[in-house]
């Protein structure tokens, strides 16, 4: 059976993601290796901690040439968590330095921004349990009722997408919080599904088992 | 927004589930923390709060051991703590599967610990746990060590201090009402969450349906129970179905299918 690579560009607790996939039936690889990679059936870019970090370390590791040829090229499907997923827009101006904003993987016309709650009581970071409201369909929610549509979200920024078309669902945090985009192969989430209980699982089954 | 949360508190001791009356009395064997956070997994909780209340070289093996075995079944965010002191004892706890560490002792002992765990770890990673007593009817002191050392700190000024060292939330519990099931603390839950800005987890004194709604209802953002879903019928599912009934923001169903 093909495997599921979940990349490894050096952030520490990768396990709840690789347990999540295990538990939905499919066999994890944590990875930065590109040949594993290129065997791989579906990816996953997890994402715990700083955006300039992270890019640094993906650069560095070439993972960025990797997922350009085995994701946009090939067409494998995706699936981004988090700050996997704000490492998908242009810039993030999470600790920028000099007001020099970082620049991410740029696969969607979109930038990465603090959140701000139009209500002062609203607190920084946005973390707990949040329902998310659906633009659009998308294979990844198939199944899933709306009212059940509540996922766990810890995160301080969050991205912006210039393209309407891009956003298949919102949380709300004293502003509209993008909470799941994709395009083509390729789709993410602000929350973590592998938090998320039966629903966070379900998500994950439904990507496991996704072939555009 | 975002939703109260319904949260099953473990006390380990030797990696035993156990429950005490007033942290010392009537101590019950309460079974395997893994099975019952299984049940309590698809009974569909919120999150699930691991204290070890025996903390030491050894028992912290378990713990991690029962972490980890916890977060290949169950998919939700945990908060783990005991005897936690150095960034290390944060770090081990974070890799063994834990999503937030608990301080108690140590941050009263050493504030800056705190500071420094938040700013290393993320706010978002530290919880301060908060054990009080009333020394007299309109007085409240905390004490740490399990409720063993008194210190001279008013815990709704301490939790304010906390969250000005960058705890991510505070989860305070009050001894006098721990295993009692009387009711929780409204009063000085009322105050705490009137003054502090993070959440507030409150713990100590569940035993019907009724106490979680008032408790919610004097501003918690999450209610901590231990003894109300060990041992009485009401389970969470009971309890989430009847907050939805009457209207509290919570998430309305554990299931997603279909």
């Amino acid at each position: 059976m093909s495997r599921v690579a979940i990349v490894d560009y050096g952030i520490n607790n990768v396990r709840s993601v690789k347990n999540a996939v295990e538990y939905c039936g499919f066999d994890p690889v944590v990875t930065h290796d590109a040949d594993t990679i290129a065997d791989a059936s579906h990816v996953i870019l997890p994402g715990v901690g700083a955006f300039g970090d992270a890019m640094n370390n993906i650069r560095a590791r070439g993972i960025d040439e990797m997922l350009e040829r085995q994701v946009r090229e090939k067409g494998k499907p995706f699936l981004a968590v988090c700050l996997g997923m704000q490492l998908l827009a242009n810039t993030s101006e999470e600790h920028a330095d000099d007001g020099v904003a970082h620049r991410g993987l740029g696969w969607f016309d979109a930038d990465v921004m603090r959140l701000m709650p139009n209500d002062p009581a609203l607190k920084i970071p946005h973390m707990g349990w949040n329902m998310v409201a659906k633009e659009r369909d998308h294979p990844i929610l198939a199944n899933i009722r709306e009212s059940n549509l509540a996922f766990y979200f810890v995160h301080s920024f969050a991205m912006r997408c210039r393209d309407a078309g891009d956003v298949v669902g919102f949380a709300q945090y004293g502003q509209p919080v993008t909470a799941v985009i994709a395009r083509d192969n390729v789709a993410a989430t602000q929350f973590h599904p592998e938090k998320s209980q039966d629903t966070g699982i379900e998500l994950m089954s439904n990507f496991l088992r996704w072939n555009p | 927004m975002l939703k109260k949360r319904l949260i099953p508190k473990f006390l380990l001791r030797d990696g035993r589930l156990v429950k005490y009356v007033r942290f010392f009395e009537n101590e019950r064997a309460a079974g395997n923390p893994v099975t019952t956070a299984k049940v309590y997994n698809d009974y569909g909780v919120d999150e699930l709060i691991v204290l070890d209340i025996v903390p030491s070289a050894a028992s912290r093996g378990r713990v991690v051991d029962i972490i980890e075995r916890m977060s290949e079944e169950i998919f939700m965010p945990f908060t783990v703590g005991g005897g936690v002191k150095t960034l290390d004892d944060v770090n081990m706890l974070l890799r063994a599967g834990a999503d937030k560490v608990s301080v108690n002792s140590e941050a009263v002992r050493r504030p800056e610990f705190l500071r420094e765990a938040a700013r290393t770890f993320g706010d978002q990673c530290m919880t301060v746990s908060i054990d009080y007593k009333r020394i007299s009817p309109n007085h409240a002191s905390v004490f740490i060590d399990g409720g063993r050392e008194h210190v001279a700190l008013d815990p709704i000024e301490w939790a304010q201090r906390c969250e000005e060292l960058h705890c991510g939330e505070v989860l305070l519990g009050s001894i006098d009402r721990d295993g009692t099931m009387s009711g929780y603390d409204l009063e000085l839950i009322h105050k705490a969450a009137s003054v502090l800005s993070v959440p507030l987890i409150v713990s100590g004194g569940c035993g019907s349906l009724q106490h979680a709604i008032d408790a919610l209802e004097a501003g918690a953002s999450a209610v901590a129970i231990s003894s109300m879903f060990l041992f009485t019928d009401h389970s969470p599912i009971k309890l989430r179905s009847h907050l939805f009934s009457r209207g509290l923001d919570v998430r309305a169903s554990f299931s997603s299918r279909n």
